[in-house]
C-alpha cells in the first residue's frame, strides 16, 4: 500500500526522493530480499505457525473436530490439574528425559573421544556409531523388542549364562521405561557423536601441548581443556537433546505403546490419544499449550546458564 | 516442541485448504444418472465394498455408485478431516462405533431411519446404529467371536472336539490336556484387549463399561493368566515384543484353539488355498460360555460394519443413495458377501448355504449352527465416553496380562480413571 501512495501521489513524491535518493534503493532490496524468503516463509506460516497459533485458541475450548469450538476459558487447564492421567504422563516424559539426557551425553562425548584417536578403521567406526539414527525406527522397534523378549530374547538368555534371572524389560511397569531410554541412547548417541566430533575437530592442538607440557595427566586434559573448549558444542546439544527428549513419541509408540498400563505413557502420545483417538482436540491442544511451556522454560533456563558461564 | 502441535492443528490447516476446493456438484448429470461416492478403506484388506457396488451399479441403471478410497489403518483420522473440510464423500463406510459416535453427535450423518424401517427382522445389528429413537446407519456385515479349533491337533491328543456346551472352564481344560498331550500350546489368546474382555463385558449379567466398575473382569483374567503360566497359552509379553500374528499362530498349527472374530474365516480359507497356512482341518465351534445358562444362544461380541450418509450430501442424491442403502442390507446382497467368506448382517438359510459353500470350508454341523445360532452383542455401547473408557480398559489390559499389575489393583486403578477421565462412578 505504502508503494503504491507514494508512486502515485505526484507532489510529495519528488520532495520525498530529493531528500533520500538511496530510499528507494532499499525499497527495492529489501522486496528481493522479501521475495527469497517467501516460498519458505510461506511454507513455515500455512503448516506451522498458523496451526501453532491455532493450538493456543483451540486450547480455550471444547473443540472435538466438527462445528463450533465451544468457548470454555481456562476449563481445560483447572482438568489438566486434577487429571492423574496427565500427571502420570508429565511424571514418565521427566523420568525418560532425566535418564535420557545424561546418557546420551555421556555415551555420545565418550565414543566422540574414541573415535576422534587416530584408529585403523575410524571412519568405518564413526558410520557404525551413526547407522542407528538412519534406520527404521519401525525396524529398531521390531528387533529390540525381539532382544527384549522375557522368555525367547537373547538378552535374558544371556544374562542367564550368569545366573541372572533377566527382567521382563518393556513388558514389566519397572523396567520398560529403562529398556526405552537404552534403545533411546543406542538410536540418538551417533548423531550426537558426530556434533561433538565436529566440536573436538576445533580445539587447537596447541592446548593440549601446553598441558601436556605443563605436566597434565589425561584426565586433566580432558577435564581443564576439552570440556571447557565443548562449551558451546556442549551448549547445542543439551538444547536439542532435552527438547527432543520433552517431545519423544515414535520410540515409546513402536516399542511400548505407553505399556504396560501407563508405565511409559509420555505427553506427545496422550496428546496424540486426546486428540486422535478420543477426539478431545481442545484438551489435547492445552496438553500441547503445556508441553510447548515445558520445552520453553527449560531451555530458557539453559540459555540463562549458559549465558553466565560465558560472561 | 513443534511437532506435537503441528499435528494437532495440523488438521485445521489441511480443512482450511481443502475447504476451498470443495464445491457442489449437480444432482445428476445429463443423461440422468446420479453419482454417488462411498468412502472406504483399502480395498485389498476389504474386498466386500468392491463387490457391493459392482453389484448395485449393475443392477441400477440410473445410479452409479464409485469408491473413495481411504488408507485403512488411518481411516478414522482422514475420513474425519475431509468431513470436517466439507470434502467428504456422499456416502461413508463406519469402521467403529466409537467413530461412529463422534460423527453422529457432530451432526455429521443423514437420519436414514426411513431406510432401517423398511428392513426385515433378518438384518443384525442395527442397534448399534442408533441414537434418540432414530437410525444414522445401515449395517451390511456383522461379524462375531467364535472358536477357531484345529481338528487334527485335538486327534494328535486324543481330546475330543468341542460340543457346542463348552464354558470357559472346559475350554481352558483342554486346552491344558493339548499342550500337555502335542507340542503345539492348547490356545492362544490374541493380544488385544477385546479377545478377552469383549466376552467378558457381555457375557457377564450385569456387567458395562459405563458402569464404572469392573470387578467382573476377574474371573476372566485369572483364568487367562493360568493358562499363561501353565504353559498352555503364549505369553502376553511374548506375544507383543515378538509382534506375533494370530493367523500365523492358528495358521502354522502352533495353537489348537483360538477365539477370534469371524472375519479370520475369509483369510484362513485364502491362507490355506495359497500356502501361507499349513493344511489342516478345522472348525468353528461356539464362544466358550461364562456359564451353562446360555448355552442355548451363546453370548458373544462383535462391532457391525455399516455405511452411513454424510448429512451434506446434495439434496438430489438422497433418494439414490438411501436405494443403495437398502440394497447392501438386502438377502441379494448378503449372499454375494457370504460367498467370499464375508458374514453379512442379513442372516438367512440362504446365507449360510452361501458361507459354508466356499471352497475349504468347514463341512461339519456344529460350525454351522455356530455360524447361525448366536446372540452377538455389541461390543461398544454407543456413547461419547465409551472411546475414554477403552483406553482405560486397553491400559488395564497390559498391566495385567503382562502380569506387571495385580488384577485387583488394575481394575482398582482402572475405576478410578473412569471416574476422573469419563466421569463415572460406579
Amino acid at each position: 500500500m505504502a508503494t503504491t501512495t507514494s508512486t502515485t501521489a505526484p507532489a510529495p513524491a519528488p520532495a520525498r526522493g530529493a531528500r533520500r535518493p538511496g530510499a528507494r534503493l532499499k525499497r527495492r532490496n529489501a522486496l528481493i530480499g522479501w521475495t527469497f524468503v517467501l516460498p519458505n516463509f510461506l511454507g513455515f506460516a500455512v503448516l506451522t505457525l498458523i496451526p501453532v497459533i491455532a493450538v493456543f485458541y483451540l486450547s480455550l475450548t471444547g473443540w472435538n473436530v466438527f462445528g463450533q469450538a465451544p468457548w470454555v476459558g481456562l476449563d481445560n487447564f483447572t482438568r489438566m490439574l486434577g487429571d492423574a492421567s496427565f500427571h502420570r504422563a508429565l511424571l514418565n516424559t521427566l523420568y525418560y528425559s532425566g535418564l535420557h539426557i545424561p546418557l546420551t551425553l555421556v555415551a555420545s562425548l565418550g565414543l566422540a573421544l574414541l573415535l576422534n584417536q587416530k584408529l585403523r578403521g575410524v571412519a568405518f567406526f564413526r558410520t557404525a556409531a551413526f547407522f542407528p539414527y538412519i534406520t527404521s525406527m519401525v525396524a529398531i522397534a521390531v528387533v529390540w523388542n525381539m532382544l527384549f523378549s522375557p522368555e525367547t530374547g537373547p538378552i535374558n538368555q544371556f544374562l542367564d549364562l550368569f545366573g541372572i534371572d533377566g527382567p521382563g524389560w518393556t513388558t514389566s511397569a519397572t523396567w520398560a521405561m529403562p529398556a526405552v531410554v537404552l534403545v533411546g541412547v543406542w538410536r540418538e548417541m551417533g548423531y550426537f557423536m558426530v556434533l561433538f566430533l565436529a566440536g573436538l575437530q576445533t580445539i587447537p592442538r596447541e592446548l593440549y601441548e601446553a598441558g601436556r607440557m605443563d605436566g597434565a595427566g589425561a584426565w586433566q586434559r580432558f577435564w581443564n581443556i576439552t570440556l571447557p573448549s565443548l562449551r558451546p558444542t556442549m551448549f547445542f546439544v543439551t538444547v536439542i537433546l532435552t527438547i527432543g527428549s520433552l517431545k519423544v513419541l515414535d520410540l515409546i509408540l513402536l516399542l511400548t505403546d505407553g505399556g504396560p498400563g501407563q508405565s511409559t505413557l509420555v505427553l506427545s502420545q496422550y496428546i496424540y490419544k486426546k486428540g486422535f483417538v478420543e477426539n478431545d482436540f481442545g484438551y489435547a491442544s492445552a496438553v500441547s499449550v503445556a508441553l510447548f511451556l515445558l520445552c520453553l522454560v527449560v531451555t530458557a533456563v539453559q540459555f540463562v546458564i549458559n549465558r553466565r558461564r560465558q560472561d | 516442541m513443534k511437532r506435537p502441535l503441528t499435528a494437532t492443528a495440523g488438521i485445521l490447516a489441511v480443512g482450511l485448504t481443502v475447504s476451498a476446493c470443495g464445491g457442489s456438484e449437480p444432482a445428476a448429470d445429463a443423461d440422468g444418472v446420479v453419482d454417488l461416492t462411498l468412502g472406504t478403506w483399502a480395498s485389498t484388506s476389504a474386498p466386500e465394498f468392491q463387490l457391493l457396488v459392482d453389484d448395485f451399479n449393475a443392477s441400477h441403471d440410473d445410479v452409479e455408485v464409485s469408491i473413495q478410497e481411504y488408507d485403512t489403518d488411518n481411516y478414522e483420522t482422514q475420513m474425519t478431516a475431509d468431513l470436517s473440510a466439507g470434502a467428504a464423500p456422499d456416502l461413508y463406510a463406519q469402521k467403529t462405533v466409537s467413530a461412529f459416535v463422534t460423527y453422529q453427535s457432530g451432526g455429521q450423518l443423514l437420519d436414514v431411519s426411513d431406510v432401517a424401517d423398511g428392513l426385515d427382522e433378518h438384518v443384525a445389528g442395527l442397534g448399534s446404529w442408533q441414537v434418540d429413537g432414530s437410525t444414522w446407519a445401515v449395517p451390511f456385515r456383522q461379524d462375531s467371536w467364535f472358536l477357531f479349533y484345529n481338528r487334527d491337533l485335538f486327534d494328535a491328543a486324543g481330546v475330543d472336539y468341542p460340543d457346542g456346551t463348552w464354558t470357559w472352564d472346559d475350554y481352558a481344560e483342554v486346552a491344558q490336556q493339548i499342550s500337555d498331550g502335542t507340542d503345539a500350546d492348547g490356545a492362544y489368546q490374541h493380544t488385544w484387549q477385546s479377545a478377552l474382555q469383549g466376552f467378558a463385558n457381555n457375557q457377564t449379567p450385569g456387567a458395562d463399561l459405563l458402569s464404572g466398575d469392573y470387578g467382573y473382569l476377574k474371573p476372566y483374567y485369572e483364568r487367562a493368566l493360568a493358562l499363561q503360566d501353565g504353559g498352555a497359552q503364549v505369553d502376553y509379553g511374548t506375544a507383543t515384543t515378538n509382534s506375533l500374528t494370530y493367523q500365523a499362530q492358528f495358521g502354522k498349527q502352533k495353537a489348537a484353539m483360538m477365539p477370534m472374530g469371524s472375519w479370520y474365516v475369509a483369510t484362513l480359507l485364502a491362507q490355506q488355498a495359497d500356502g501361507e497356512a499349513d493344511d489342516f482341518a478345522w472348525g468353528l465351534a461356539p464362544a466358550p460360555q461364562l456359564d451353562e445358562s446360555t448355552l442355548d444362544e451363546p453370548v458373544t461380541f462383535g462391532d457391525p460394519t455399516s455405511i452411513g450418509v454424510n448429512a451434506a450430501i446434495d439434496e438430489g442424491k438422497v433418494d439414490a443413495a438411501k436405494e443403495f442403502l437398502s440394497y447392501v442390507a438386502s438377502e441379494d446382497a448378503a449372499v454375494a458377501l457370504a460367498e467370499i467368506g464375508i458374514t453379512p448382517a442379513y442372516q438367512s438359510d440362504a446365507v449360510t448355504e452361501a458361507y459354508f459353500g466356499a471352497d475349504g470350508a468347514p463341512t461339519d454341523e456344529l460350525s454351522r449352527q455356530t455360524f447361525q445360532v448366536h446372540d452377538t452383542r455389541p461390543e461398544n455401547p454407543v456413547d461419547p465416553k465409551i472411546a475414554t473408557v477403552q483406553t482405560i480398559m486397553g491400559d488395564l489390559h497390559s498391566a495385567v496380562m503382562s502380569e506387571s499389575t495385580s488384577i485387583d489393583d488394575a481394575i482398582a486403578e482402572a475405576e478410578q480413571r473412569a471416574a476422573n477421565e469419563a466421569g463415572i462412578t460406579g
